[in-house]
């Protein structure tokens, strides 16, 4: 029974194993969830910036519409940047150092044009009427933005964070390459190691957070929305 | 009271005006229905009076002080403002949209909502079944109940409709301009309404004010003097061939002054008091009778051609060469 061959054939087979149980307990909470944390750290902060940025951006080019075109160029240009090229130029710019800032810029930089573009839909899908009768009772046009058309473009608004959010902790695992933290942390060193527990927690993990970011976001939005929910029965 | 005068617009970057040196009066409490085909320049006209368009010349005056005396915004919070397409809020409750103005001008949630709760009721809807719904909820014709509801919030001494019937089926709209009516009756707001329907106006107002093409006053005058009367060839025309029986449906047989019926009426046609001498007409000549039976004040009156005739007071003669057909 105990022939030594055998043993030696055992652990040979044993060592491909998929996922490593022990190792995941072992490393939960000094590996695996500070990753996940950083993850959405990353994710949050971003998609935070990205907001303050957008949504004023958005306002104004809805306003003016000759700012759009210019507006869309630019962060169309950033959009199609392919990530790990973007993260090595910025790495390059004198002043910003490895770690999360150029990760935060660089995911910034991906959501703004969804955020943007968003926006400028919501504000243009609020029905021309509803403005003209609110202009006609006598709110101001401050009123008519805050009450009236940001409400109203919401939903779209919502959903363009949805789309940049699920984007945004897809794209935040390359961070990692420029030791950003975050999920992507435990994939590259698991390739490093040939490791595969470590890539697929990363990986699924990421995947999870992701759907649970998303369907938030949509409870969120149902919420900020009880005339839709009224519409349907 | 409003006074329009001298009253253009002309956009910039066009030679054009739009409106053209309009100059009339609306009294208290009457209904000043602006009437004309598309580009007459009704509904810019009308939305000068609460600047959500500002005049280029000309002034208007509403109870002797110029209308830009005051901040657009606080201006408008003083005037009703009812739109075709409604525009309701489709994110708020009916109450809420209700209250909008009222709320605007700082009333106390209680004031509010009475008057919300009052002013559903006046339109005809059920205050604990809408005041909490939402507007994609209701059918057309009770949003434009709610849209006039709304305008009339915050009891504004004038009002601007522009077609606020008019984005409801034709049996929907008759019902909507007799409620307004008779609601009219009671709250006698000064109103400017707009419509390019000749028989709105003139069902709906106590003067109309027909417009022509460039923003030009064609005719200023009662509906029944502008029908008896039209003073130039587009009037006319834009009144309509059947001016004359437009002006039958100005009276109800009810109103008429008719012979007493003295016995033997129990075969003749019976027609209600309330109907529109037009309408009576109608029913006189497709039942094939000459004479018709008319109870009013629990007598019984005699409805003839003749009477319907003397209505008209002689206007046979205008007749034959007034129509549209002329010249």
């Amino acid at each position: 029974m105990s022939n030594p061959a055998l043993l030696l054939l055992q652990d040979v087979l044993e060592e491909p194993k998929l996922i490593d149980w022990e190792w995941i307990k072992e490393n939960f909470w000094e590996d695996i969830v500070p990753a996940l944390q950083g993850h959405i750290f990353l994710s949050f902060i971003s998609i935070g910036i990205a907001l303050i940025i957008a949504l004023p951006v958005g306002v104004l080019s809805a306003r003016y519409r000759k700012a759009y075109p210019p507006v869309t160029a630019v962060t169309g240009a950033l959009y199609s940047i392919p990530s790990l090229a973007l993260l090595a130029i910025l790495i390059s710019i004198p002043g910003v150092a490895i770690g999360p800032s150029p990760v935060i810029i660089a995911l910034v930089a991906y959501s703004l044009l969804i955020l943007i573009r968003n926006t400028v839909a919501g504000l243009d899908s609020v029905p021309p009427e509803t403005i003209d009768a609110a202009r006609g009772m006598g709110l101001t046009n401050r009123q008519i933005l805050f009450r009236v058309e940001l409400p109203l473009a919401l939903p779209i608004i919502v959903a363009g964070i949805r789309i940049a959010t699920v984007t945004i902790i897809g794209i935040a695992t390359i961070g990692a390459y420029i030791n950003g933290g975050g999920l992507g942390t435990l994939i590259f060193d698991g390739i490093g190691r040939q490791f595969p527990t470590m890539i697929i927690s990363g990986a699924v993990l990421a995947t999870a957070l992701a759907i649970v970011a998303d369907l938030l976001l949509l409870a969120l939005e149902r919420y900020l929305r009880p005339w839709a929910r009224a519409r349907r029965t | 009271m409003i006074e329009f005068r001298g009253v253009s617009k002309t956009y910039p970057g066009s030679e054009k005006p739009v409106v053209n040196d309009l100059s009339f009066e609306v009294p208290d409490g009457e209904i000043c229905v602006l009437v004309g085909p598309s580009g007459c320049g009704k509904t810019t006209s009308m939305r000068m009076v609460n600047r959500l368009i500002e005049i280029t010349e000309g002034e208007i005056l509403i109870d002797g002080e110029t209308n830009t005396s005051l901040s657009g915004t606080q201006l408008r919070r003083k005037i009703g403002y009812a739109i075709q397409q409604i525009g309701l809020f489709p994110h708020r409750t009916i109450a809420v949209n209700i209250g909008t103005v009222p709320k605007l001008l700082g009333w106390d949630k209680n004031r509010i909502k009475n008057r919300v709760d009052e002013l559903l009721d006046t339109v005809g809807l059920a205050p604990d079944d809408y005041r909490d719904r939402y507007p994609a909820e209701l059918s057309g014709g009770q949003q434009q109940r709610v849209g006039v509801a709304r305008a009339l919030a915050a009891d504004p001494p004038i009002m601007l409709m522009d077609e606020p019937f008019g984005a409801v089926d034709p049996i929907t709209r008759v019902g909507l301009q007799d409620e307004f009516l008779r609601i009219q009756k009671d709250i006698k707001k000064t109103i400017v309404f707009v419509t390019h329907d000749i028989d709105e106006a003139i069902k709906m107002g106590d003067k109309i004010a027909i417009l022509k093409q460039g923003g030009v006053l064609a005719q200023y005058d009662t509906p029944a003097n502008i029908l008896a009367r039209p003073d130039s060839e587009f009037v006319s025309s834009f009144v309509g061939g059947d001016r004359v029986l437009k002006r039958l449906s100005l009276t109800r047989v009810g109103e008429m002054d008719l012979e007493r019926a003295n016995g033997g009426t129990d075969d003749l046609l019976r027609i209600n008091g309330g109907l529109t001498v037009k309408d009576a007409l109608s029913e006189l000549i497709g039942s094939g009778h000459t004479r018709a039976v008319v109870e009013k004040d629990g007598e019984n009156g005699l409805l003839t051609f003749e009477a319907i005739e003397d209505l008209m007071g002689g206007t046979s003669d205008e007749d034959s060469n007034g129509g549209e057909s002329s010249e």
